[in-house]
């Protein structure tokens, strides 16, 4: 397979297996059988997971770089500790990640660079503002909990390294969430000028995070490659209920008021009111809900949204500013414990 | 929100082709991590590295920080998949099903790589189910295990780095707020702290 393979790539393009194997392999996966990097496997399935593992990647590091301005601002030691120590997990969560993508056929610099010219995108959440320290906790408690529904289910798979990577990194994203938890909690309880500063940064969080899943639905959802190989276990419409329905009463717990707003061009909200289609279903133990809006979504992931520009201007930046560690790596240093 | 600094030094660097030196064909390494003096260790993942200098140290800084860890084994990739080498001791690993991590099972003294795989077999997992053996020549694979050499440290306090650093005060906080069923509920889709 060709070892430039993007998120453009149609599957429809990928070598066409042979049927035989085709069937096997299909039959195994259905089993709930796993797949190993030497393992057989269709073009189409190489190439998902690739783009898969590539996305995922740059979601990570281009993630870390909101909250990594933050650290110089953080409002306690142990703060600024937990925020350091976020930020690194992150990144490493990158690493390990285009590790599993570079395995899979694409070089690691092919990867950065395109995440850095616009080839390849990250994950659209990461295109919005966070003004006050509250956007920090609102992220850690909301995306990074959504984040751990998603990648719970990602756990069960059917790609090896790749659900070996979801495993280590769930178990350091369960630390980003509960230390986010605890902040939420904290200015939940705080003075009135804490509370309203939750309640501003959750306004502008709450829809991104349940646009979090993706689209709706599609009618062939379970049909299409990415859930008939089990790459993904649960549909968008899925998680997103479930997110809804253990996030929804659990800030209104704390107080805060789940709003639909709009907001301008910066992201910054200029209108809120609650949702009117909130309302647990007590037979279903569903949670009814304003859906996200959507052609703000794809404005966002057209490359439209708030923060895009930055965002990619930060990370050619790092990458810039890493060249002279690559230099030294290339020119062949070795410290001299090399034993 | 940058700071103003920033964004000014961001500005600067935003114009013309992306500069990069071609940081390509660097060997993999595989990373073996320990919780606990007495547990086995365990495959955590692999890195690209230039050389073994650099290899140790981005394992120490991927692998050997971010949780609890108090030795790490790091080898090339290709140390550990060949069925070739010279005769010595090889440190043998076992993964048991596709989609699990690579276990410590121990070491044997083989002539190469494929007789390694042999004496493994024979003499640790005899007649249970495997699904692929890696051998490393001990002489290939690095061990880190000095705690001065470790960035975790246990002397001082790492728990703000820990979910369960945070579970007994959160706990408290929503109680305050919720019934504790509401909370139990809530909770019962949290992750485990375990890996």
């Amino acid at each position: 397979m060709s070892a430039s393979a993007n998120v453009e790539v149609n599957i429809n393009d990928c070598e066409v297996a042979d049927p035989k194997k085709l069937a096997a392999f299909e039959a195994h996966v259905a089993a709930g059988g796993l797949i190993e990097s030497n393992d057989w496997m269709p073009d189409a399935y190489r190439t998902l997971m690739l783009r898969m593992a590539e996305h995922h990647a740059n979601s990570e590091i281009v993630g870390s770089l909101p909250e990594g301005e933050w650290i110089t601002r953080a409002p306690s030691l142990l703060r600024k500790l937990a925020l350091t120590a976020k930020v690194q997990d992150e990144v490493g969560h990158g690493q390990m990640l285009y590790e599993v993508a570079q395995d899979l056929g694409k070089s690691r610099n092919a990867m950065l660079r395109d995440l850095i010219t616009g080839v390849t995108k990250y994950h659209n959440c990461f295109n919005y503002p966070c003004p006050t320290w509250a956007d920090i906790c609102m992220i850690a408690w909301l995306i990074d909990g959504a984040a751990i529904l998603n990648q719970g289910t990602l756990a069960h798979g059917s790609f090896g390294p790749y659900i070996r990577t979801m495993r280590r990194i769930n178990m350091e994203e369960a630390f980003h969430f509960k230390h986010g938890e605890d902040m939420v909690l904290t200015l939940m309880r705080g003075t009135e000028h804490q509370k309203q500063m939750a309640q501003e940064a959750f306004d502008r969080w709450w829809g991104p995070s349940i646009a979090f899943f993706g689209p709706n639905d599609r009618p062939d959802e379970r049909e299409r490659p990415a859930m008939k190989w089990r790459m993904k276990t649960a549909t968008n419409d899925e998680l997103r209920q479930k997110f809804v329905n253990r996030f929804a009463p659990a800030a209104m717990a704390t107080g805060l008021v789940i709003n639909v707003c709009e907001k301008d061009e910066k992201g910054i909200v200029t209108s809120a009111t609650p949702d009117p289609l909130l309302k647990l279903d007590e037979e279903t133990g569903n949670w009814s809900f304003t859906q996200p809006d959507w052609d703000e979504f794809f404005r966002v992931i057209r490359g439209n949204g708030p923060c895009n520009d930055e965002r990619l201007a930060l990370r050619r930046f790092s990458y810039e500013q890493g060249e002279w560690v690559r230099k030294a790596i290339l020119h062949g240093s070795t410290t001299p414990n090399n034993n | 929100m940058l700071s103003e600094a920033r964004s000014n030094a961001i500005a600067k660097s935003n114009s013309g082709e992306l500069s990069s030196s071609e940081v390509e064909g660097f060997q993999v390494w595989e990373v073996f991590t320990q919780k606990k003096d007495g547990d086995i260790h365990l495959h955590t993942g692999s890195l690209s590295a230039p050389d073994l200098a650099l290899a140790k140290m981005f394992a120490r800084e991927h692998y050997g920080q971010d949780q609890i860890c108090v030795s790490l084994w790091v080898g090339e990739r290709d140390s550990f998949k060949s069925l070739g080498g010279d005769k010595e001791t090889y440190e043998v690993f076992v993964q048991k099903d596709a989609g699990s991590r690579h276990e410590h099972a121990g070491s044997v003294d083989a002539i190469n790589g494929k007789d390694a795989r042999e004496k493994c077999k024979e003499q640790f997992i005899k007649d249970n189910a495997f699904c692929t053996i890696w051998a490393c020549p001990l002489s290939k694979l690095s061990k880190i295990e000095s705690s001065i050499d470790m960035i975790w440290r246990e002397t001082t306090d790492q728990s703000y780095r820990l979910a369960k650093g945070y579970s007994k005060v959160v706990r408290q906080k929503w109680e305050a707020l919720r019934a504790t069923k509401a909370v139990d509920k809530y909770q019962s889709e949290d992750l485990e702290d375990t890996f």
